[in-house]
């Protein structure tokens, strides 16, 4: 573990360089004057918030984008990559969260893409691949579609298809995501096999912990510029936030105030809900004034149930079980229908079905107002427009600065925020968030944190879905824990714990 | 040791979000604008008879159906759909509707029965795109289809005349008010009319943003099935509109023009406008301006003569020069641009 960090101390000249690079996106730096340097055989995690250039960085190191100005050294000599294929030749592969793999073809036909020769015959492909995983320990058969391969093993082609490509430098893009904690420990292993074998890593991970767990060095980025490059064991997690942020964070919100909810009125009851595989006789209930949190991982049909509820998928028709609103039992056709009972989902992935991306903060406030039953009017008005949207962009510290930008130019808190904003203008009762800080930056979670607190003290019942478990124990008054589709554990949340609750989740 | 689980998992990485907003660059709609200005001018000084008042009422006038088309083909593409009935529609239920004429219905029966035919096919359509959720395109396209064999069995004949003694009804082509042709006015009130519709009432937004995130659209709570409905049903009311101009105009129907280009004159004139098929983006203002840009053309060419072969090339053209200008206007980002797609 420890001859990576000692090459990283300046024995070896480092196989990558680049020295005083900046990217200028229309005007603005995406990266500015960054000098970073990479040592064979080291892990080197890059992190930072949302926008900070990490992505730019990585994309200009795999040759997707050119740096407009700046030099880039590899081993010691200085490079230009027209194209991805250049950087590819020379070494340099970007390992995508899952993206770059073709589902239908097998792993051995992926692991080959873009080397095909004219003719191929599956069994020598099939033998080659064979070899090459096992090689390096990878259980995954050749000849299966990746399609079927779970998350893990298409990551573990993908890193195959790296090395069949001679990589020495591999580029992870959050390669932990969404993995489970004993991939996780798995992939970890793999990380530093390879390390040993002289490939150097950079590491792109939101995971504070992961990177000061596996990485030699780190570097940190903030608004385009380099904050400090040192080594992991100089840093803990707070230095590492306070870097990323410029300034200290909000601890309070994150430590539970004392116990100041009561119980009200049950508000929601879900009983034996089942739908199709992911959700099987899941019950629970939810009171007005209280944060429920519902912890699981990926595929644990948290999100399905919300889903259910909320009326964007049904539920089964017969043996569905029943999902009672104050008593009374209720079935959605469209999440309409939900809404104009006040139950809201803010979804978790906002850029596929959060906001309307060619509209400007305003109108996408407004917009959610219009789509009531109450706020419906048919004409427009200007004035009621500003007027919601002054209140909510006040309420959840919306950058004011960009109120007149479309949405899709904001930072990924700002479109989370509005996205909340578009969602509560509908004064709904029963709030379900959905991995509400999933790509959010540092500094906004506490905003986000203090305004599900806020709710559920104006008497409104909100569940919170997290798969990071700090954020569930820190806002959540009762715990659930989702697995495999139903709720196997509840804890109060004085006495949930971490340990507790993955050891629910995992098995 | 402390446990992996316990990390930010983000799907998204950031890379757009610090682009400024750029309001000097100019966008498609005033390109075309300016371009067709610039036509104008020259064919005036150098086209005889061209800058006439009454050659640029006629040429108005002989865009005005074009644009009623356009109108709805453009709020169909704004909502991310498209219509190819609309042509079959207008064809199909004004050909209904006057033989029913020469059957010895009243007129006023007759124009409203073919409004009625003109709204079911709508109706029709919608649900098909709504409720059995099929591509727009393939419904349309089958539909058109299905109008043009029903017509035309219903009123066999390629070309069905208006009765002589309907004097009300040559009123919405041959007619004038103020001295203005009234096709010009039909297209100018539709115009003016659907410009209030999409930009100053929810409906309006509610199509703009159906056209920009449909599923985020069904989650915001708008109620995306009865307004892909009234979506179609619009499109079929601006056909048979559109339709009684024509028969105003001609004194007749022909079957004939379900066969040939006009549909495709009618995506043209959107497209050029600025109104980009993937949705959401576009206004009324587009269909004006792509409208008047190829009547420009297409007036410059008659009084020179020139014939529809090489006028059916320059269409060609135009359309890819438009699509051309769009991604100059707007430039794919370097990434994709180094990588192809």
């Amino acid at each position: 573990m420890s001859d990576g960090a000692n090459l990283a101390n300046g024995a070896a000249e480092p196989v990558l360089e680049i020295i005083g690079g900046s990217k200028i996106y229309g005007g603005v730096h995406a990266i500015e004057g960054v000098n970073f340097n990479l040592y064979p055989g080291e892990v080197h995690a890059l992190v930072g918030e949302n926008g900070a250039g990490k992505s730019t960085l990585c994309k200009a190191i795999a040759g997707a984008i050119g740096l407009t100005s700046g030099e880039f050294r590899l081993d010691g000599k200085p490079a230009n990559f027209e194209q991805p294929r250049d950087a590819l030749n020379a070494g340099i592969c970007m390992v995508y969260q899952e993206t770059s793999l073709v589902p239908t073809m097998t792993a051995a036909q992926n692991i080959e893409l873009g080397n095909e020769k004219l003719l191929t015959r599956f069994r020598t492909l099939n033998i080659q691949a064979q070899q090459l995983l096992q090689s390096l320990n990878f259980h995954v058969d050749p000849a299966t579609p990746v399609a079927m391969l779970g998350t893990a093993k298409k990551q573990m082609v993908e890193i195959a298809r790296a090395i069949y490509n001679k990589a020495r430098i591999i580029i992870f893009d959050e390669p932990t995501a969404s993995l489970t904690p004993e991939e996780i420990v798995h992939f970890f292993h793999l990380v530093r096999d390879l390390r040993a074998r002289g490939v150097s890593i950079i590491y792109i991970s939101h995971a504070l912990e992961e990177s000061l767990q596996i990485a030699d060095r780190i570097t940190v980025l903030r608004d385009g510029r380099l904050v400090i490059t040192a080594p992991a064991k100089q840093l803990t997690r707070d230095s590492l936030v306070q870097h990323m942020v410029g300034r200290e964070v909000a601890q309070a919100v994150y430590g539970r105030k004392e116990k100041t909810h009561q119980r009200r009125e049950k508000v929601l009851t879900v009983e034996n809900v089942t739908m199709g595989m992911a959700v099987k006789n899941m019950s629970f209930s939810v009171y007005a004034g209280e944060v429920v949190g519902i912890a699981g991982l990926i595929g644990s049909g948290r999100t399905e149930i919300a889903k259910v509820i909320y009326g964007a998928l049904k539920r089964n028709l017969i043996n569905g079980g029943t999902i009672r609103l104050r008593g009374k039992p209720i079935r959605y056709r469209v999440p309409r229908q939900a809404i104009n009972d006040g139950i809201a989902y803010i979804t978790e992935d906002r850029k596929a079905n959060g906001f309307f991306e060619t509209m400007v903060v305003d109108d996408n406030v407004y917009l959610g107002k219009l789509a009531t039953k109450k706020g419906f009017s048919f004409l427009l008005s200007r004035a009621r427009r500003g007027k919601l949207a002054n209140y909510w962009v006040e309420r959840l510290k919306i950058s004011a600065l960009q109120r007149k930008a479309r949405i899709i130019e904001l930072s990924g808190g700002n479109q989370q925020k509005v996205v909340l904003a578009k969602t509560l203008v509908q004064d709904p009762s029963i709030i379900i968030f959905d991995e509400p800080t999933r790509g959010v930056d540092v500094g906004t979670i506490p905003h986000i944190h203090a305004e599900i607190r806020r709710l559920a003290d104006e008497g409104k019942a909100v569940v919170v879905i997290s798969s990071y478990l700090p954020e569930v124990l820190a806002v959540s008054d009762r715990i659930l824990v989702a697995r495999t589709g139903r709720i196997v554990a509840e804890f109060d949340a004085a006495e949930a714990t971490q340990d507790k609750i993955l050891y629910a989740a995992v098995h | 040791m402390r446990w992996p689980l316990a990390s930010r998992s983000v799907a998204v990485p950031a890379t757009t979000p610090r682009i400024p907003f750029n309001i000097a660059k100019p966008n498609q709609e005033q390109i075309v604008l300016l371009i067709t200005i610039v036509l104008l001018i020259v064919f005036g000084f150098t086209l005889n008879g061209f800058a006439t008042i009454s050659n640029l009422l006629n040429l108005l006038r002989s865009i005005s159906i074009l644009g009623v088309l356009g109108l709805g083909m453009g709020l169909i593409v704004i909502s991310r759909g498209i219509d190819l009935s609309e042509v079959a529609t207008l064809a199909g239920c004004w050909a209904i509707g006057l033989i029913e004429m020469q059957r010895g219905m009243p007129v006023g029966a007759a124009v409203l029965l073919a409004l009625a035919i003109a709204l079911l096919i709508g109706v029709i359509n919608g649900v098909m795109v709504a409720f059995v959720e099929a591509p727009p395109l393939f419904v349309t396209l089958a539909a058109g289809f299905v109008i043009y064999g029903l017509a035309f069995w219903l009123a066999p004949a390629w070309v069905v005349y208006a009765p002589r003694d309907a004097p009300g009804l040559m009123f919405a082509g041959a007619g004038r008010l103020f001295g203005i042709p009234v096709p010009i006015l039909v297209f100018a009130v539709s115009a003016i009319a659907m410009h209030l519709f999409l930009s100053r009432t929810s409906i309006g937004r509610f199509i703009y943003a159906q056209g920009d995130n449909p599923e985020a659209a069904r989650l915001t709570g708008i109620p995306l099935r009865p307004l892909i409905v009234l979506e179609y049903s619009l499109v079929a009311f601006l056909a048979w509109l559109a339709g009684l101009v024509w028969v105003g105009t001609t004194g007749s129907m022909q079957m004939a023009i379900t066969q040939g280009t006009m549909i495709f004159d009618v995506v043209l004139v959107v497209v050029i406008g600025g109104i980009s098929l993937i949705g959401g983006r576009g206004s009324v203002f587009s269909v004006v301006v792509g409208c008047i840009l190829i009547g420009t053309l297409l007036n410059a060419f008659t009084i020179m003569d020139v014939n529809s072969e090489v006028q059916n090339i320059i269409k060609g053209v135009v359309l890819l020069a438009a699509i051309v200008l769009d991604n100059f206007l707007h430039p794919r980002d370097e990434e994709t641009a180094r990588q192809g797609d």
